[in-house]
């Protein structure tokens, strides 16, 4: 009995110091945000809420994880917002992009609170569907943003906030074909463009690996070239024109990681890369994009030069895909505006609650290389 | 004499399973013309160090009867927590490095604690154990991925740890490493009191306690292994791969514990070598990495490896009952 006891102390002791390792993390705030204390009125938004009764409205904000600084950025703005508008938000999400059922969940949660707006990232297109009904039901409005959910049930999401993803796979590709024009032209055998997406069941992914597959066989095909699209089936079946890889001069290869982590992007990337006819990659989100730059660590074939190095192309910012925009690893990417999404969100649901009427808004992609990363109208939107 | 018949047979397994890793080399190579280069051995040690070194902790609990799965949450949460200090809290790197083994290994005695003190059954305490590092690690780094230093940034040496790059040929220096703790585990196993006693609390727990082994403590042992090499994982996927996600890590100690189980170590505890283990992690490596050059899947990798750890776990089962004959 006594040992009991005394393991028990233990192994209280040893949670204890585990918790003392993590420095300041165990006193952490949660990454959700209170509403900021009144700062100065906000003068061009729409007058604050705080002329009716004495409570603040309430927003609960769900995106898809905080794995990457994407979400962070995001989070930063739908904060802006908050702090503009003097509402009170709060924003959690799965642990990973991957944990579907724990978003669903967490979304239940927030209807069953009956919070007077929800704003979503779905990490699955149809698995929220069920959800959206029930916030339709109780009455909640509900904002999407980065991911939509097309099927949603008639009327349960308002408003949908997000980039026009195949536009920006879209953008990816004719800056990759630009580059790669004339070597395609001039090749004697038929050449590969390797693709990483993270999965194939989210919207946003899903339409930027789209929009790269179609508009880069559009261009190909409209130079005479005949285009074969081949690996992860989704894909394959999803694009325009699938093609015959027998036959093909251009073959874009897709390829689908079986859980999204950095290592088993890399390990898809670097078995592409290692392919002798590939002209160009690209990534088709942050984890995918330093996936590829993870596996040329050992390659080194990445570079800018058309024809003599693999391009690669990127999707999103962060430190490392920065640095290696900046020094010429990887040939450019494309970048969202996180930062204008979570605060057009937060706005936008804000609008519905003082009985606006809303409609889905478009962000763009910018394309951005060595050469404009520093510019104005870039530079804002690369977070780290 | 029946000592060296035993001695023979493992060394037997051991030989099989490095006849199968010489068959997958010549199979992909076959297969395919770009599996044949320099950087896809770099890419296949790079993706090993880190599984090798979890099932070679693994493998001690996994003798004792056990298993542990905190090993590859446990991985993610030391290496965020590391990386954390060194980003945002200017720690060199050496230091971060003795806090990420330091935690690893606060684990693996918290592991042992409540199995072998507590009594709790491995599966449910490392399970866990698994949640907690799972939700840590994301607290650590503010539920943000975390890059230690990168090639160029101060505090990079530790990178060259596993790769040494001479003069733009690099050199997988992780693999002397890897192999030297395997070494020096196996020695450990099989010739000193810790192996010996993890040896016997898997093959026949009563008869342990009944010739005075002090079981509690040769568990919490094992236990501490696991969890230090967990923290030595976590220090090479961090030199490896550039960005370290929170939330990630579940599933890392499937591939280290079925290397370690394709490699002779039984299933039910009991037996095992650690060399044996370093060779089947191998068997892994080169299916997860050789798998997507022949232009299958990833799902269909995943079958693929599911199949080869059903073969193995039969192998030991018909070899136990050929044994009881």
């Amino acid at each position: 009995m006594k040992k009991r006891v005394l393991a028990t102390i233990m192994s209280a002791t040893l949670v204890v110091s585990m918790l003392a390792g993590c420095g300041s993390a165990a006193t952490t705030e949660a990454p959700a945000a209170e509403a900021a204390p009144a700062t100065e009125a906000a003068a061009d938004a729409a007058p604050a809420a705080d002329t009716a009764s004495g409570d603040k409205l309430s927003f609960k904000i769900v995106v898809k994880s905080f794995q990457s600084s994407y979400w962070q950025a995001a989070v930063q703005g739908v904060n802006q917002a908050a702090d503009k508008l003097q509402v009170e938000v709060e924003c959690n999400g799965p642990n990973a992009e991957s944990d579907i059922a724990d978003q669903v969940n967490m979304l239940t949660n927030y209807i069953n609170g009956k919070p007077d707006g929800i704003g979503l990232a779905a990490c699955d297109q149809s698995a929220c569907l069920d959800a959206l009904q029930m916030a339709k039901d109780a009455g909640i409005p509900v904002v999407c943003f980065d991911s939509g959910c097309p099927d949603a049930p008639e009327g349960s999401v308002l408003s949908t906030i997000a980039t026009d993803n195949y536009g920006a796979g879209a953008t990816a590709a004719e800056n990759m074909y630009a580059a790669l024009k004339d070597t395609i032209a001039n090749a004697s055998a038929p050449v590969r463009i390797g693709e990483v997406n993270q999965e194939s069941t989210s919207e946003s992914i899903t339409q930027r690996g789209l929009g790269f597959i179609d508009k880069f066989a559009e261009l190909a095909a409209a130079d005479g070239k005949k285009v074969a699209v081949v690996g992860n089936e989704y894909y394959v079946n999803a694009a325009k024109d699938k093609g015959d890889e027998a036959t093909a001069d251009v073959i874009i290869e897709v390829a689908v990681p079986a859980q999204t982590t950095v290592e088993l992007c890399a390990t898809e990337a670097s078995a592409i890369m290692n392919k002798s006819d590939v002209l160009g990659i690209f990534g088709s989100n942050q984890v995918a994009a330093e996936g590829i730059l993870s596996a040329d660590e050992n390659l080194g074939k990445l570079g800018s030069k058309a024809g003599e190095n693999i391009l690669g192309v990127g999707f999103d910012a962060g430190s490392i895909i920065k640095a290696a925009v900046k020094d010429g690893k990887m040939f450019g990417a494309v970048t969202q505006s996180p930062l204008a999404m979570g605060r057009t969100t937060v706005e936008t649901l804000y609008a519905i609650t003082q009985g606006e009427s809303v409609s889905d808004v478009a962000t763009d992609g910018y394309w951005y290389d060595s050469t404009n990363m520093d510019s104005d109208d870039i530079a804002p939107n690369l977070y780290d | 004499m029946e000592k060296k018949k035993t001695a023979a047979k493992k060394s037997k397994q051991e030989l099989i399973v490095f006849l199968v890793v010489v068959a997958l080399l010549i199979f992909f190579c076959a297969a395919s013309p770009s599996f044949r280069q320099y950087t896809t051995i770099l890419t296949i040690m790079d993706y090993s160090y880190y599984i090798v070194l979890m099932a070679i902790g693994v493998s001690f609990p996994l003798i004792t009867g056990g298993v542990d799965l905190s090993i590859g949450t446990g991985l993610v949460c030391y290496s965020l927590a590391g990386g954390y200090l060194i980003m945002h809290h200017g720690w060199p790197t050496g230091a971060a490095m003795l806090v990420t083994i330091l935690f690893g290994t606060a684990i693996g005695v918290l592991n042992g604690v409540l199995i072998g003190v507590m009594d709790l059954p491995p599966f449910l305490a490392t399970l866990c154990t698994c949640m907690i590092t799972r939700g840590l690690g994301s607290i650590c780094s503010k539920n943000t991925g975390i890059s230690w230093p990168t090639a160029g940034q101060p505090g990079c040496w530790f990178r060259s740890i596993f790769k040494l790059d001479v003069g733009g040929t690099k050199i997988p220096l992780g693999f002397i490493w890897v192999l030297l703790l395997a070494i020096l585990m196996h020695y450990v196993l099989r010739h000193t009191k810790v192996g010996r006693y993890t040896i016997s609390i898997g093959s026949n727990k009563e008869a342990a306690i009944l010739s005075g082994i002090n079981v509690k403590f040769y568990h919490i042992m094992a236990y501490t292994v696991s969890g230090l090499f967990a923290a030595l994982a976590s220090i090479a996927y961090s030199a490896v791969f550039k960005t370290v996600l929170p939330g990630t890590g579940a599933g890392f100690e499937l591939e280290a514990i079925g290397g370690a189980i394709i490699g002779g170590v039984s299933a039910t505890g009991g037996a095992g070598s650690i060399i044996g283990t370093f060779i089947g992690v191998f068997v892994i490596c080169l299916l997860k990495t050789g798998l997507p050059f022949i232009g299958l899947q990833a799902n269909w990798q995943q079958i693929v490896t599911g199949f080869v750890l059903i073969g193995s776990v039969m192998v030991d089962i018909i070899k136990k009952r050929k044994e009881k004959r």
